[in-house]
Protein backbone atom coordinates (compact mmCIF):
# COMPACT_ATOMS: atom_id res chain seq x y z
CA UNK A 1 0.00 0.00 0.00
CA UNK A 2 1.52 3.11 -1.33
CA UNK A 3 1.22 6.44 0.53
CA UNK A 4 -1.48 7.97 -1.41
CA UNK A 5 -3.74 4.65 -0.37
CA UNK A 6 -2.67 5.27 3.03
CA UNK A 7 -3.59 9.16 3.19
CA UNK A 8 -7.06 7.79 1.53
CA UNK A 9 -8.13 5.08 4.20
CA UNK A 10 -7.37 7.56 6.66
CA UNK A 11 -9.18 10.82 5.13
CA UNK A 12 -11.63 8.81 2.81
CA UNK A 13 -13.59 11.90 2.30
CA UNK A 14 -10.70 14.37 1.88
CA UNK A 15 -9.21 12.45 -0.70
CA UNK A 16 -10.89 12.11 -4.33
CA UNK A 17 -8.50 10.56 -6.35
CA UNK A 18 -5.42 8.79 -6.28
CA UNK A 19 -3.28 7.73 -8.63
CA UNK A 20 0.54 7.70 -9.75
CA UNK A 21 2.73 11.05 -11.40
CA UNK A 22 5.28 10.44 -12.78
CA UNK A 23 5.99 6.96 -10.60
CA UNK A 24 4.96 8.89 -7.80
CA UNK A 25 1.84 8.36 -5.46
CA UNK A 26 -0.85 11.30 -5.98
CA UNK A 27 -3.36 11.82 -4.31
CA UNK A 28 -5.96 14.62 -5.33
CA UNK A 29 -6.99 16.33 -1.79
CA UNK A 30 -10.60 18.74 -1.58
CA UNK A 31 -9.52 22.27 -1.08
CA UNK A 32 -11.12 22.81 2.01
CA UNK A 33 -9.37 19.86 3.56
CA UNK A 34 -6.47 20.35 2.54
CA UNK A 35 -4.89 21.15 6.07
CA UNK A 36 -6.34 18.25 7.38
CA UNK A 37 -5.13 15.70 4.58
CA UNK A 38 -1.31 17.61 4.93
CA UNK A 39 -1.14 16.95 8.23
CA UNK A 40 -2.06 13.63 7.77
CA UNK A 41 1.07 13.13 5.93
CA UNK A 42 3.30 14.61 7.80
CA UNK A 43 1.92 12.18 10.47
CA UNK A 44 3.11 9.18 7.57
CA UNK A 45 6.72 10.39 7.81
CA UNK A 46 6.38 13.12 5.14
CA UNK A 47 8.82 15.81 6.74
CA UNK A 48 10.00 17.64 3.82
CA UNK A 49 8.17 19.80 1.20
CA UNK A 50 10.38 20.28 -1.65
CA UNK A 51 8.47 22.18 -4.27
CA UNK A 52 5.13 23.90 -4.81
CA UNK A 53 4.19 24.57 -8.18
CA UNK A 54 1.10 26.27 -9.79
CA UNK A 55 -0.36 25.41 -13.27
CA UNK A 56 -3.08 27.24 -14.97
CA UNK A 57 -5.29 25.68 -17.15
CA UNK A 58 -8.24 26.63 -19.00
CA UNK A 59 -11.10 25.97 -16.32
CA UNK A 60 -9.46 25.39 -13.26
CA UNK A 61 -6.26 25.95 -11.44
CA UNK A 62 -3.80 23.10 -9.80
CA UNK A 63 -1.77 23.96 -6.77
CA UNK A 64 0.66 20.98 -6.84
CA UNK A 65 2.66 19.46 -3.50
CA UNK A 66 5.24 17.54 -3.61
CA UNK A 67 6.36 15.86 -0.70
CA UNK A 68 9.65 13.79 0.77
CA UNK A 69 9.93 11.58 3.74
CA UNK A 70 13.99 11.41 4.70
CA UNK A 71 13.21 8.05 7.05
CA UNK A 72 11.38 5.88 4.22
CA UNK A 73 12.73 7.15 1.10
CA UNK A 74 9.24 7.90 -0.63
CA UNK A 75 7.67 10.75 -2.68
CA UNK A 76 4.15 11.87 -2.00
CA UNK A 77 2.03 14.14 -4.78
CA UNK A 78 -1.09 16.18 -3.23
CA UNK A 79 -2.93 17.79 -5.87
CA UNK A 80 -5.82 20.45 -5.08
CA UNK A 81 -7.65 22.10 -7.82
CA UNK A 82 -9.05 25.93 -7.21
CA UNK A 83 -11.15 28.57 -9.14
CA UNK A 84 -9.86 29.57 -11.88
CA UNK A 85 -10.66 33.09 -11.30
CA UNK A 86 -10.44 33.61 -7.78
CA UNK A 87 -7.70 30.91 -6.53
CA UNK A 88 -7.74 30.62 -3.13
CA UNK A 89 -6.03 27.67 -0.60
CA UNK A 90 -4.75 27.73 2.70
CA UNK A 91 -1.22 28.06 3.40
CA UNK A 92 0.85 25.17 4.78
CA UNK A 93 3.46 27.50 6.42
CA UNK A 94 1.86 26.16 10.19
CA UNK A 95 3.22 22.60 9.03
CA UNK A 96 6.27 23.12 7.01
CA UNK A 97 8.12 26.20 7.45
CA UNK A 98 10.01 26.24 4.11
CA UNK A 99 6.55 26.34 2.73
CA UNK A 100 6.87 29.97 3.12
CA UNK A 101 9.10 31.28 0.13
CA UNK A 102 7.38 28.30 -1.82
CA UNK A 103 3.76 29.59 -1.72
CA UNK A 104 5.10 33.54 -2.05
CA UNK A 105 6.85 32.40 -5.68
CA UNK A 106 3.67 30.70 -6.61
CA UNK A 107 1.77 33.48 -5.32
CA UNK A 108 4.05 35.84 -7.72
CA UNK A 109 4.32 33.81 -10.48
CA UNK A 110 0.91 32.08 -11.12
CA UNK A 111 -0.96 34.36 -8.76
CA UNK A 112 -2.84 31.86 -6.04
CA UNK A 113 -3.46 33.22 -2.14
CA UNK A 114 -2.59 31.15 0.55
CA UNK A 115 -4.66 32.11 3.11
CA UNK A 116 -3.52 32.32 6.31
CA UNK A 117 -0.12 33.19 5.08
CA UNK A 118 2.35 35.31 7.74
CA UNK A 119 3.77 37.57 4.61
CA UNK A 120 1.94 37.11 1.20
CA UNK A 121 4.22 39.18 -1.10
CA UNK A 122 5.94 39.16 -4.41
CA UNK A 123 8.81 37.66 -4.16
CA UNK A 124 11.05 37.63 -7.48
CA UNK A 125 9.36 40.41 -9.39
CA UNK A 126 9.51 44.44 -7.39
CA UNK A 127 6.43 45.22 -5.92
CA UNK A 128 3.68 46.86 -7.96
CA UNK A 129 4.22 44.43 -11.19
CA UNK A 130 1.35 44.19 -12.72
CA UNK A 131 -0.38 40.85 -13.64
CA UNK A 132 1.20 37.38 -12.56
CA UNK A 133 4.05 35.85 -15.70
CA UNK A 134 3.10 32.73 -15.67
CA UNK A 135 -0.80 32.70 -15.98
CA UNK A 136 -2.50 32.63 -19.54
CA UNK A 137 -3.92 35.65 -19.40
CA UNK A 138 -1.02 37.63 -18.63
CA UNK A 139 -0.40 40.77 -20.86
CA UNK A 140 2.65 40.41 -22.68
CA UNK A 141 1.51 43.20 -25.47
CA UNK A 142 2.75 46.09 -22.63
CA UNK A 143 6.42 45.95 -21.47
CA UNK A 144 6.74 46.98 -17.98
CA UNK A 145 10.29 48.60 -16.96
CA UNK A 146 11.43 48.73 -13.17
CA UNK A 147 13.52 51.63 -11.77
CA UNK A 148 15.49 52.39 -8.43
CA UNK A 149 13.81 54.90 -6.81
CA UNK A 150 14.77 58.08 -4.31
CA UNK A 151 14.55 55.63 -1.71
CA UNK A 152 15.82 52.51 -2.92
CA UNK A 153 13.00 50.59 -3.80
CA UNK A 154 12.11 49.49 -7.00
CA UNK A 155 9.11 51.44 -8.59
CA UNK A 156 7.78 49.35 -11.63
CA UNK A 157 6.16 51.58 -14.74
CA UNK A 158 5.57 51.05 -18.36
CA UNK A 159 7.25 54.26 -18.90
CA UNK A 160 11.06 53.33 -20.01
CA UNK A 161 12.40 56.74 -20.35
CA UNK A 162 14.91 56.73 -17.32
CA UNK A 163 16.24 53.73 -18.29
CA UNK A 164 16.18 53.38 -22.04
CA UNK A 165 19.26 55.35 -23.94
CA UNK A 166 17.42 58.45 -26.34
CA UNK A 167 18.12 56.56 -29.78
CA UNK B 1 29.96 74.75 -74.40
CA UNK B 2 32.29 73.62 -77.07
CA UNK B 3 35.30 72.31 -76.09
CA UNK B 4 38.36 70.58 -77.93
CA UNK B 5 35.87 69.58 -80.45
CA UNK B 6 33.84 67.57 -78.21
CA UNK B 7 30.67 69.08 -75.87
CA UNK B 8 31.19 68.63 -72.31
CA UNK B 9 28.21 69.53 -70.14
CA UNK B 10 27.87 70.34 -66.56
CA UNK B 11 24.36 68.96 -65.94
CA UNK B 12 24.19 65.83 -68.26
CA UNK B 13 27.93 64.50 -67.93
CA UNK B 14 27.56 61.28 -66.41
CA UNK B 15 29.59 61.13 -63.33
CA UNK B 16 29.80 57.02 -62.71
CA UNK B 17 32.25 56.48 -65.16
CA UNK B 18 35.18 59.45 -63.34
CA UNK B 19 36.99 57.67 -61.10
CA UNK B 20 39.18 59.16 -58.69
CA UNK B 21 42.62 58.02 -58.75
CA UNK B 22 44.32 57.61 -55.73
CA UNK B 23 48.24 58.24 -56.39
CA UNK B 24 50.04 55.68 -54.55
CA UNK B 25 53.04 57.64 -52.47
CA UNK B 26 56.26 56.76 -54.25
CA UNK B 27 59.16 59.91 -53.52
CA UNK B 28 59.70 60.05 -49.79
CA UNK B 29 58.13 63.54 -49.98
CA UNK B 30 54.82 61.95 -50.41
CA UNK B 31 55.08 59.48 -48.56
CA UNK B 32 55.99 61.98 -45.64
CA UNK B 33 52.46 63.76 -46.74
CA UNK B 34 50.19 60.29 -46.75
CA UNK B 35 51.26 60.34 -43.18
CA UNK B 36 49.22 63.08 -42.53
CA UNK B 37 52.19 64.39 -40.61
CA UNK B 38 52.68 67.45 -42.43
CA UNK B 39 48.92 68.68 -42.33
CA UNK B 40 49.51 67.61 -38.37
CA UNK B 41 52.17 70.31 -38.66
CA UNK B 42 50.49 72.59 -40.50
CA UNK B 43 47.53 72.40 -38.32
CA UNK B 44 49.13 72.58 -35.61
CA UNK B 45 50.69 75.90 -36.47
CA UNK B 46 47.54 77.67 -36.59
CA UNK B 47 46.55 76.35 -33.41
CA UNK B 48 49.18 76.51 -31.32
CA UNK B 49 50.31 74.10 -28.59
CA UNK B 50 47.72 71.74 -30.37
CA UNK B 51 50.44 69.37 -31.91
CA UNK B 52 51.53 68.05 -28.42
CA UNK B 53 47.93 66.67 -27.88
CA UNK B 54 47.79 65.40 -30.93
CA UNK B 55 50.98 63.06 -30.86
CA UNK B 56 49.90 62.36 -27.07
CA UNK B 57 46.82 60.65 -28.21
CA UNK B 58 48.53 57.47 -28.93
CA UNK B 59 50.63 57.59 -25.42
CA UNK B 60 47.03 57.82 -23.99
CA UNK B 61 45.75 55.16 -25.72
CA UNK B 62 48.64 53.05 -25.54
CA UNK B 63 48.50 53.61 -22.03
CA UNK B 64 44.61 52.93 -21.95
CA UNK B 65 44.66 49.73 -23.77
CA UNK B 66 47.62 48.42 -22.12
CA UNK B 67 45.70 49.01 -18.57
CA UNK B 68 41.77 47.90 -18.84
CA UNK B 69 41.10 47.15 -15.58
CA UNK B 70 37.41 45.63 -15.90
CA UNK B 71 34.74 46.04 -12.81
CA UNK B 72 34.09 43.17 -11.22
CA UNK B 73 30.48 42.59 -11.65
CA UNK B 74 28.63 38.83 -13.53
CA UNK B 75 25.29 38.79 -13.78
CA UNK B 76 24.55 35.10 -14.46
CA UNK B 77 26.53 31.87 -16.07
CA UNK B 78 28.94 33.78 -18.41
CA UNK B 79 30.47 35.27 -15.29
CA UNK B 80 31.46 31.79 -14.94
CA UNK B 81 33.63 32.33 -18.15
CA UNK B 82 34.97 35.63 -17.05
CA UNK B 83 36.60 34.00 -13.97
CA UNK B 84 37.84 31.19 -16.75
CA UNK B 85 39.61 34.32 -18.34
CA UNK B 86 40.75 35.78 -15.71
CA UNK B 87 42.80 32.52 -14.40
CA UNK B 88 45.90 31.26 -15.38
CA UNK B 89 45.12 29.29 -18.71
CA UNK B 90 43.59 32.01 -20.40
CA UNK B 91 45.21 34.79 -18.34
CA UNK B 92 44.01 38.35 -19.46
CA UNK B 93 47.08 39.12 -17.36
CA UNK B 94 48.96 39.60 -20.58
CA UNK B 95 46.79 42.12 -21.44
CA UNK B 96 47.04 44.02 -18.47
CA UNK B 97 43.77 43.53 -17.44
CA UNK B 98 44.10 41.44 -14.43
CA UNK B 99 43.01 43.76 -11.98
CA UNK B 100 39.10 43.58 -11.87
CA UNK B 101 38.51 46.38 -9.55
CA UNK B 102 35.60 45.86 -6.78
CA UNK B 103 34.68 49.49 -7.06
CA UNK B 104 33.36 51.24 -10.94
CA UNK B 105 34.91 54.46 -9.54
CA UNK B 106 38.80 52.74 -10.61
CA UNK B 107 37.09 50.69 -13.29
CA UNK B 108 37.55 51.43 -17.07
CA UNK B 109 35.86 48.32 -18.70
CA UNK B 110 32.57 46.59 -17.77
CA UNK B 111 31.74 43.32 -19.01
CA UNK B 112 27.97 42.74 -19.00
CA UNK B 113 28.38 38.90 -18.39
CA UNK B 114 24.81 37.71 -18.79
CA UNK B 115 21.33 37.71 -18.73
CA UNK B 116 20.07 41.56 -17.95
CA UNK B 117 16.74 41.31 -16.15
CA UNK B 118 13.98 44.31 -15.89
CA UNK B 119 15.61 44.09 -12.07
CA UNK B 120 18.87 44.24 -12.45
CA UNK B 121 19.10 46.74 -15.49
CA UNK B 122 18.56 49.79 -13.37
CA UNK B 123 21.69 48.40 -11.17
CA UNK B 124 23.82 48.00 -14.53
CA UNK B 125 22.81 51.44 -15.82
CA UNK B 126 24.36 52.72 -12.29
CA UNK B 127 27.04 50.70 -11.96
CA UNK B 128 28.24 52.14 -15.84
CA UNK B 129 27.07 56.04 -14.90
CA UNK B 130 29.44 55.47 -11.60
CA UNK B 131 32.44 54.83 -13.43
CA UNK B 132 34.74 57.50 -14.63
CA UNK B 133 35.52 58.18 -17.99
CA UNK B 134 36.99 57.34 -20.86
CA UNK B 135 34.62 54.14 -20.39
CA UNK B 136 34.33 50.94 -22.73
CA UNK B 137 31.61 48.47 -22.44
CA UNK B 138 31.87 44.20 -23.75
CA UNK B 139 28.97 43.12 -24.08
CA UNK B 140 28.97 39.19 -23.24
CA UNK B 141 26.60 36.55 -24.81
CA UNK B 142 23.45 36.28 -26.24
CA UNK B 143 21.58 37.34 -23.61
CA UNK B 144 23.53 40.57 -23.03
CA UNK B 145 23.73 40.88 -26.40
CA UNK B 146 20.00 40.62 -27.85
CA UNK B 147 18.03 38.92 -24.84
CA UNK B 148 19.03 35.38 -26.10
CA UNK B 149 16.83 32.69 -25.14
CA UNK B 150 14.74 35.31 -23.06
CA UNK B 151 13.94 37.49 -25.70
CA UNK B 152 10.16 36.57 -25.48
CA UNK B 153 10.51 36.72 -21.79
CA UNK B 154 8.18 39.04 -19.60
CA UNK B 155 11.78 39.83 -17.52
CA UNK B 156 14.36 40.33 -19.25
CA UNK B 157 15.66 42.81 -21.65
CA UNK B 158 16.44 42.60 -25.12
CA UNK B 159 19.52 43.63 -25.25
CA UNK B 160 22.19 45.59 -23.30
CA UNK B 161 22.30 48.70 -25.99
CA UNK B 162 18.81 49.49 -25.15
CA UNK B 163 20.31 51.00 -21.22
CA UNK B 164 24.16 51.43 -21.93
CA UNK B 165 26.11 52.20 -25.16
CA UNK B 166 28.28 49.15 -26.26
CA UNK B 167 31.91 48.97 -27.94
CA UNK B 168 32.12 45.41 -28.57
CA UNK B 169 29.65 42.38 -28.88
CA UNK B 170 30.86 38.76 -27.98
CA UNK B 171 28.34 36.04 -29.52
CA UNK B 172 28.19 32.60 -27.89
CA UNK B 173 26.04 30.80 -25.07
CA UNK B 174 28.34 31.28 -23.25
CA UNK B 175 31.41 32.39 -25.48
CA UNK B 176 34.37 30.48 -24.86
CA UNK B 177 37.58 32.34 -23.24
CA UNK B 178 39.25 32.50 -26.96
CA UNK B 179 36.13 34.76 -27.97
CA UNK B 180 36.65 36.95 -25.08
CA UNK B 181 39.94 37.38 -26.05
CA UNK B 182 39.72 37.93 -29.60
CA UNK B 183 36.42 40.60 -28.08
CA UNK B 184 39.22 42.25 -25.93
CA UNK B 185 41.83 42.18 -28.39
CA UNK B 186 38.76 43.73 -30.85
CA UNK B 187 38.30 46.39 -27.70
CA UNK B 188 41.85 47.33 -27.79
CA UNK B 189 41.94 47.90 -31.69
CA UNK B 190 39.34 50.88 -31.30
CA UNK B 191 41.03 52.39 -28.51
CA UNK B 192 44.56 52.51 -30.82
CA UNK B 193 42.33 54.33 -33.61
CA UNK B 194 40.39 56.59 -30.85
CA UNK B 195 41.36 60.65 -31.19
CA UNK B 196 42.41 63.11 -33.18
CA UNK B 197 45.92 61.72 -33.79
CA UNK B 198 43.92 58.63 -35.23
CA UNK B 199 42.00 60.71 -37.29
CA UNK B 200 45.07 62.46 -39.02
CA UNK B 201 46.56 59.27 -39.76
CA UNK B 202 49.19 59.25 -36.88
CA UNK B 203 48.90 55.78 -35.82
CA UNK B 204 50.21 54.58 -39.08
Amino acid sequence: MNAAEELKKALPDAVTKIGMQCNKPEATVKKEDLLDAAAKAQELGFDQLSVITGVDYEDRVEVIYNLFSYENKHNLVLKVILDHDNPEVDSLTTLWKGADWLERETYDLVGIKFTGHPNLTRILLPEGWNGHPLRKDYDMETEQFVTIGEDGDDVVSTDGSNLLRRK
Amino acid sequence: MEKGGFRVDSVTIDTTKIKPVRKTPETAIEKLEDTGLISTLLAAREREGSILFSTIDQVFNWARLSSLWPVTSGLACCAIEMMGVAMAHHDIARFGMEIFRASPRQADLMFVAGTVTKRMAPRVKQLYEMMPDPKWVISVGSCANTGGPYHDSYSVLKGVDNIIPVDVYIPGCPPRPEAWLYGIIQLREKIKNEGYGATWGLDK
